[in-house]
C-alpha cells in the first residue's frame, strides 16, 4: 500500500545543510498498524509530513496505492491526500466557529460529492465514533477525548485507505487515550491502515509493528517488536 | 462550493469583528473620498449635448486691435471668445450653417403684468435668436420657441424657464401671459421644462455651474430697446468706445456676443472654417482684420476645455483621492494579511484535509469580496453624506453637480469590490504558500 525506497530530507539554508531523515526503506501493507516511536526533534514529525504529502522529500521514491507521488502537481498531491489519507493530530485541529457536522464534512466538501453522499458519510463517521447526536454542537462543548473522536470522524468520512496520527492521545489523560486507541484499534480491524507516530510506548505496543527514528534515521526496531509480540 | 466559501467567508468576518472593521472601514472612507471627488469632477465634466456636441461649434474670429494683441495664453496670442455685433450679425444673415446663433446677455427689472412693480426683482436676461432653443436641445413645458419672422422684427416675445415660470406665475401655464421686463411688455410664448446643461458651455466658464438665465427673447428686440450693459456680462473694446451709446458699441470693434453654429456633421467642419477664413479676407480687404489671422471654430468638448470650465484644480482632486485610496487599499491589505496570516493553521488543516491551493484562494477571495463589498456600500452611504455637506458648503453651485447618478453609484461598488480584490491578491497569495506541515501543531 506504501512503500518508501530510499527516502531522505534534507533542509538546506544558505550557509546550513540538515539531515533531517537519512535515506530509508518502508513498506506499509494494506490492513496494517505501524507505530513509529522516537524521542522529539528526532525526525518523526518530518517523516510524517513526507508520508503525508504535506512536504517533499529531498531523495528517493515514494509510492502510494501503486501511484509513484514524487512528481505530482499541487493539486494531484491534495487530491490525493484528500481521498487516501485521513489526518488525526495531537491537538485535534477542529475549527472552533464550525459545528461537528462541518468539521467532519469539510474534507468531502474538497471532493465532488452530492449533499446527501456528505450527509451521509459525516452521520456514518460521527455514528462510529459515538458523536452523531451531538453534530450541531461546537468543539469548545466537548471534552479533550470527544474532540479527538471528532478528529477520527473527520479522518474516516472520506474512506482513506490509511490514516496518520501524530501523537492522536498526547493531549489526552490516560482513561481517553485508552479509548481513543481502542477506537483506532477498531478502526484498523475494520481494515484500514493506521500509522501513527507516538512517543508512548505503551500506546505503541498496541501497534502491529513498531518503526523507530531517532537522530534522522529510521529503523525497524527488531527489540520493540520483540517485546510487542 | 461558491457559496460554501461565502458561507466560511461570513464565518471569518464574524470571528474577527474589529479587523473586519477596520478593513472595511478603511476601504469605506476611501472609497467615499474618491467617489466624492470623482462625481462632483464626473457632473462638471459630462457632455452638455449629447449626440450633438461634435456638431455645434463656436466660432472665434482675428478681429483685435492691429497694434497690440488681444490676450497671451499658454504663451502664444490668442484671439477674442466673443465676436463684435457687426460680424455676429453679418454671419448670422449668412446662415452659411445649418443652424446659428447669438447669444447675448443683459440684467432689468422683471415683474408679471399682474404684479405691483414693488414685487420686481433684478433678474439675468438672455438675449438670443430663435435657433438657440433647437440647437441646444432645449425642452419646452409649454408654447414654443419664437420664429425668424420674431427674431427679424425683434418681436416682444419671452421664453420663461420653468423656475421664473413658478415665480412669476405659480408655474400655471402662462402662455399669453404679459412679463414686464426693464419697463417694456412682453408676451409669454414658451415655458421651459427642467433644463440644466452641465456645463453650462455657451458662454463664459463663470457660468459654467450655475443655474441658466430665467428669461430668453429675441436678440433684436434688445437691440430694438437700446439695451446694453457691460456689467453682467464680458466686453472688450478697442479703439475708444463710448458704452454708453449701443450704436457707437454696434459700430465699434467692441467684442461681446457668443456665436454659436450647428453643422449638418462634424466633417463639414473644415469646409466652415474656410467659409469664416474669407469672411475674414474680405473684412481684412475693408480694412479691418488687420492681425495675423487666426480664426477658429471649437466644439463643445474643444471650447470647454479652452475655457477650462472644468478646474485643473478638480482633476488634481481626483487623483489626490485616488492616491488616498490607494493609500487606504494598503492600509487595508495590510489588514488582511494580518488577519489571514492568523489563519494559517486552518490553512494547514484544510490544506492537509484536501484543500488545494486554488481551493484556498478562491475562500479568500470570497472574503476579500464581501469586504470590499461592504466597504463599497458603506462608501456609498459616506460619499452621498460627503456630497450633501459639499452641496451646503458649495451652494453658489448646482445641486445636481452633488449628485450621484445611477451609474456612479454602481461605480462605487464596483470600484470597491475590484480594489479590495486587487489589493487583496498578494494576502491571498501569502496565504496560499503556507506550508501546512508549519502550521498544524497550532489551530
Amino acid at each position: 500500500m506504501l512503500k518508501m525506497s530510499n527516502i531522505a530530507k534534507i533542509y538546506l539554508t544558505d550557509t546550513v545543510k540538515t539531515q533531517a531523515l537519512q535515506p530509508f526503506n518502508l513498506d506499509i501493507k494494506a490492513g496494517e498498524f505501524v507505530a513509529v516511536v522516537g524521542p522529539s526533534g528526532s525526525g518523526k514529525t518530518t517523516f510524517l509530513n513526507i508520508t503525508g504529502l504535506l512536504e517533499d522529500y529531498s531523495e528517493g521514491s515514494y509510492f502510494l496505492n501503486d501511484q509513484d507521488v514524487t512528481d505530482l502537481s499541487d493539486r494531484q498531491k491534495s487530491r490525493l491526500r484528500n481521498e487516501q489519507i485521513g489526518f488525526i493530530f495531537q491537538s485535534f485541529n477542529l475549527i472552533p466557529e464550525l459545528n461537528l457536522f462541518d468539521n467532519v464534512e469539510m474534507p468531502l466538501r474538497y471532493r465532488k460529492f452530492s449533499a446527501k453522499e456528505r450527509k451521509n458519510r459525516v452521520v456514518d463517521a460521527l455514528t462510529k465514533v459515538g458523536l452523531v447526536n451531538r453534530q450541531a454542537h461546537y468543539p469548545q462543548q466537548l471534552s479533550g477525548g470527544q474532540q479527538q473522536r471528532v478528529a477520527i470522524a473527520r479522518a474516516l468520512a472520506g474512506s482513506p485507505s490509511f490514516l496518520l496520527a501524530d501523537e492522536p492521545t498526547g493531549n489526552l489523560d490516560s482513561s481517553m487515550a485508552d479509548g481513543i486507541m481502542s477506537l483506532l484499534k477498531d478502526i484498523n480491524t475494520a481494515g484500514t491502515s493506521i500509522l501513527m507516530v507516538t512517543h508512548d510506548l505503551q500506546q505503541a505496543a498496541k501497534a502491529d509493528r513498531i518503526v523507530e527514528i531517532r537522530d534522522g534515521v529510521l529503523t525497524e526496531n527488531e527489540s520493540i517488536n520483540q517485546v510487542v509480540a | 462550493m461558491l457559496l460554501y466559501y461565502f458561507r466560511l467567508a461570513m464565518l471569518s468576518i464574524k470571528k474577527t469583528p474589529l479587523l473586519s472593521f477596520l478593513m472595511i472601514a478603511t476601504i469605506a472612507v476611501g472609497i467615499a473620498a474618491t467617489m466624492v471627488t470623482y462625481t462632483v469632477n464626473y457632473m462638471m465634466s459630462q457632455d452638455p449635448v449629447p449626440g450633438k456636441s461634435e456638431r455645434l461649434f463656436t466660432v472665434h474670429l482675428s478681429s483685435w486691435d492691429p497694434n497690440m494683441g488681444y490676450r497671451i495664453k499658454d504663451g502664444k496670442e490668442d484671439i477674442p471668445i466673443f465676436m463684435t455685433y457687426q460680424d455676429a450679425t453679418n454671419l448670422y444673415a449668412d446662415k452659411k450653417a445649418h443652424k446659428q446663433t447669438i447669444i447675448s446677455f443683459h440684467k432689468a427689472m422683471v415683474r408679471g403684468a399682474e404684479q405691483p412693480s414693488g414685487q420686481a426683482t433684478m433678474t439675468y436676461l438672455r438675449p438670443t435668436t430663435h435657433e438657440f432653443f433647437s440647437m441646444l436641445d432645449v425642452p419646452f413645458l409649454y408654447g414654443s420657441p419664437w420664429t425668424e419672422y420674431d427674431d427679424s422684427q425683434g418681436s416682444m416675445v419671452v421664453v420663461l424657464s420653468k423656475k421664473k415660470n413658478e415665480q412669476l406665475f405659480q408655474g400655471q401655464n402662462s402662455l399669453g401671459q404679459e412679463v414686464i421686463i426693464g419697463g417694456s411688455i412682453y408676451r409669454v410664448i414658451g415655458v421651459l421644462d427642467d433644463w440644466l446643461p452641465l456645463p453650462r458651455f455657451y458662454t463664459e466658464n463663470s457660468d459654467a455651474y450655475s443655474e441658466p438665465r430665467g428669461l430668453f427673447f429675441p436678440f433684436q428686440s434688445s437691440i430694438n430697446n437700446d439695451w446694453f450693459s457691460g456689467t453682467d456680462g464680458s466686453v472688450y473694446c478697442w479703439g475708444g468706445v463710448d458704452l454708453i451709446d449701443l450704436d457707437a458699441v454696434k459700430a465699434s470693434e467692441c467684442v461681446w456676443l457668443f456665436y454659436w453654429v450647428e453643422l449638418e456633421s462634424a466633417e463639414l467642419r473644415n469646409e466652415y472654417l474656410a467659409y469664416i477664413n474669407s469672411y475674414a479676407q474680405e473684412q481684412r480687404e475693408l480694412g479691418r482684420f488687420q492681425r495675423e489671422q487666426m480664426n477658429r471654430v471649437m466644439n463643445v468638448a474643444e471650447f470647454i476645455e479652452y475655457n477650462e470650465v472644468v478646474k485643473k484644480d478638480g482633476r488634481i482632486a481626483v487623483w489626490l483621492a485616488a492616491a488616498f485610496l490607494i493609500a487606504c487599499l494598503l492600509n487595508s491589505m495590510s489588514l488582511m494579511m494580518t488577519k489571514f496570516h492568523g489563519k494559517g493553521a486552518e490553512v494547514g488543516l484544510r490544506r492537509a484535509v484536501g484543500a488545494s491551493k486554488v481551493d484556498i484562494a478562491r475562500q479568500f477571495f470570497c472574503e476579500t469580496l464581501i469586504i470590499g463589498l461592504s466597504g463599497g456600500v458603506i462608501g456609498l452611504a459616506l460619499a452621498q453624506l460627503g456630497l450633501h455637506i459639499t452641496a451646503q458648503v458649495y451652494s453658489y453651485l448646482h445641486s445636481e453637480l452633488m449628485d450621484m447618478n445611477l451609474s456612479l453609484m454602481l461605480l462605487t461598488i464596483g470600484l470597491s469590490v475590484l480594489s479590495s480584490a486587487l489589493f487583496g491578491l498578494y494576502p491571498i497569495y501569502r496565504a496560499c504558500q503556507i506550508q501546512p506541515s508549519s502550521q498544524l501543531k497550532s489551530l
